[in-house]
């Protein structure tokens, strides 16, 4: 019985230890994959929006399409406009939800807010940077030490019911361009606004638009005006008075890619193979 | 017998066990991370193979349990064990490939720098203000007008305008912000803001305004008193 017992315990051991490296190489791996993620997530709302891509049609003229549900929704927290004259110091929008969806020729972005009037000066706007060059949020203020490059504005007003592409380059710059590329839909209803900005991923307009690429990341920011009249009669805000957001980023998701699932398949099949052949040639050497 | 492969197992259990518990206690370090525990683990391991293949005795007391366990000769009941790690091995390969191929949903990662270094001209000025309680009470003054919405009127960077900026305003009272930095340096980042900030600071991020173009450095001066005053916190000097 010690005999038989003597000659399992070291091969109790040495399987045990095999499972164990394993998993713990499998473990130590996987607790890198999250530290790296899950930082962002902790500390913000959302850090970027994702737009999937659909096929059919794009609902560009439909806030309340079901489709939208198919996007992921990101959550930014919005402040009053401080950083330039003149300012407000409190805003009435405070977050905004968007989603966007592309269908590998035109991408639509869809704002949501909560705002307790319709009014016909209520506006919302996205912001992109053009180019590589990189451009202050607010407007693309010019920067002391860093030669900044221009911004490209999706501007939507209640009360003209369209898009306007914009460039600004530093407050007091603002400029409609000559060719128009973008087109805004807004509906008000229970008490919440739901604006859907649309346009083709790539204009042939470098140096004035913001270039899509499916796959990779560029940088979103957003403005939101609440165009109520006071007891006098002025815009609760307007022009530099507004609610905006800092930058986030903002992505066309690539189509599906299943290299992935190939590459792994491959894997398997050279573990499979060396593990035979380790096997094979131990067993020979032990008969040997 | 079972001694040459049971030792080394329960020695990289205790270095392991130090590694993440033991060293990240010590005062003065940080907890490791797993790569480099992994690395630790991975140099324990080939140490400890170089030990016991030194001689042809030790080498058979050491490789013959694992060549038995894989080759599944002899091994009676254990043969469901090594069935599993045979069959996990591969999978294990597989899923980590799949890991490292896949495209990552995560945006590009950003190292901004919090406090830059200030241009030379900043360096060194003091602050011209005779400090007495007249110019504190005016420095908080001029904070609670102009700053407070964001910084907050506890100093603490939780003013009602702070919310929806990324990177959030300063919080003064934490002793790594403004009582790290000198008054000068205070001075320059008032006075330029965010978009005098050099490229690793990320200028085009910052929502504080130039206040050079709103307010007399006379004004600058008093806030960067009452902000100290107010926040509890002594500027850095030379001494």
């Amino acid at each position: 019985m010690t005999q038989r017992l003597k000659h399992i315990a070291p091969n109790v051991v040495a399987g045990v230890w095999l499972a164990m490296g394993l998993l713990t190489a499998q473990a130590v791996s996987a607790e890198e994959k999250t530290e790296a993620t899950a930082q962002p997530e902790s500390t913000l709302q959302s850090v970027s929006v994702s737009a999937p891509m659909v096929k059919g049609t794009l609902p560009v003229d439909d806030p309340n399409a079901a489709v939208w549900n198919s996007a992921t929704l990101s959550r930014f927290p919005m402040s009053p406009q401080v950083h330039w004259p003149n300012r407000i110091l409190e805003a009435t929008v405070r977050d905004l939800n968007v989603r966007a969806l592309h269908d590998g020729t035109n991408v639509a972005i869809l704002l949501e807010y909560a705002d307790p009037s319709e009014d016909p000066d209520d506006a919302a706007a996205i912001e992109f940077m053009v180019g590589d060059k990189k451009a202050h949020f607010a407007h693309g203020q010019p920067m002391a030490q860093v030669e900044g490059g221009p911004v490209n504005i999706w501007y939507w007003k209640n009360k003209d019911a369209k898009g306007v592409d914009m460039n600004a380059k530093g407050f007091g710059t603002l400029s409609v361009q000559q060719h128009q590329d973008v087109k805004a839909k807004g509906a008000y209803a229970n008490g919440t606004w739901k604006v859907v900005f649309t346009r083709p991923l790539a204009t042939g307009h470098l140096d004035e638009d913001a270039q899509i690429t499916t796959g990779g990341f560029v940088n979103i920011a957003f403005a939101v005006w609440d165009g109520k009249k006071d007891a006098s009669g002025e815009l609760k805000e307007k022009g530099s008075q507004k609610a905006v957001s800092s930058w986030w980023y903002f992505r066309a998701e690539a189509p599906p890619d299943y290299s992935g699932y190939y590459y792994a398949a491959l894997a398997v099949g050279l573990a499979l193979g060396f593990q035979f052949i380790l096997i094979r040639k131990l067993k020979k050497g032990q008969s040997a | 017998m079972g001694g040459s492969l049971l030792k080394p197992v329960i020695l990289i259990g205790i270095v392991y066990a130090i590694l993440k518990f033991i060293v990240p206690n010590i005062p003065g370090s940080a907890p490791l991370p797993s790569s480099l525990i992994f690395l630790y683990l991975m140099l324990t391991t080939s140490g400890i193979v170089i030990f016991a293949t030194l001689s042809g005795e030790s080498k058979d007391a050491f490789w013959g349990p694992i060549q038995r366990f894989l080759t599944g000769e002899n091994i009676g009941g254990l043969q469901v064990l090594r069935y599993g790690v045979l069959l996990l091995f591969p999978l294990i390969v597989g899923w980590q490939t799949y890991n490292s191929t896949a495209t990552s949903d995560a945006p590009p990662s950003e190292n901004r720098t919090i406090h830059p270094a200030p241009p030379g001209e900043y360096t060194g000025l003091s602050n011209p203000v005779a400090k007495t309680p007249d110019s504190i009470q005016q420095g908080k003054g001029f904070y609670a007008a102009f700053c407070s919405p964001c910084h907050g009127g506890n100093f603490d960077g939780k003013g009602p305008a702070a919310r929806g900026f990324n990177p959030p305003p300063a919080n003064f009272s934490d002793p790594t912000t403004i009582a790290m930095l000198q008054e000068s340096y205070l001075f320059w980042r008032i006075k330029k803001g965010g978009v005098g900030l050099p490229i690793e600071g990320m200028p085009w991020k910052s929502a504080m305004p130039r206040w050079e173009v709103e307010l007399p450095d006379e004004w600058i001066w008093k806030i960067i008193m009452g902000e100290y005053d107010g926040a509890h916190q002594s500027p850095r000097t030379w001494e």
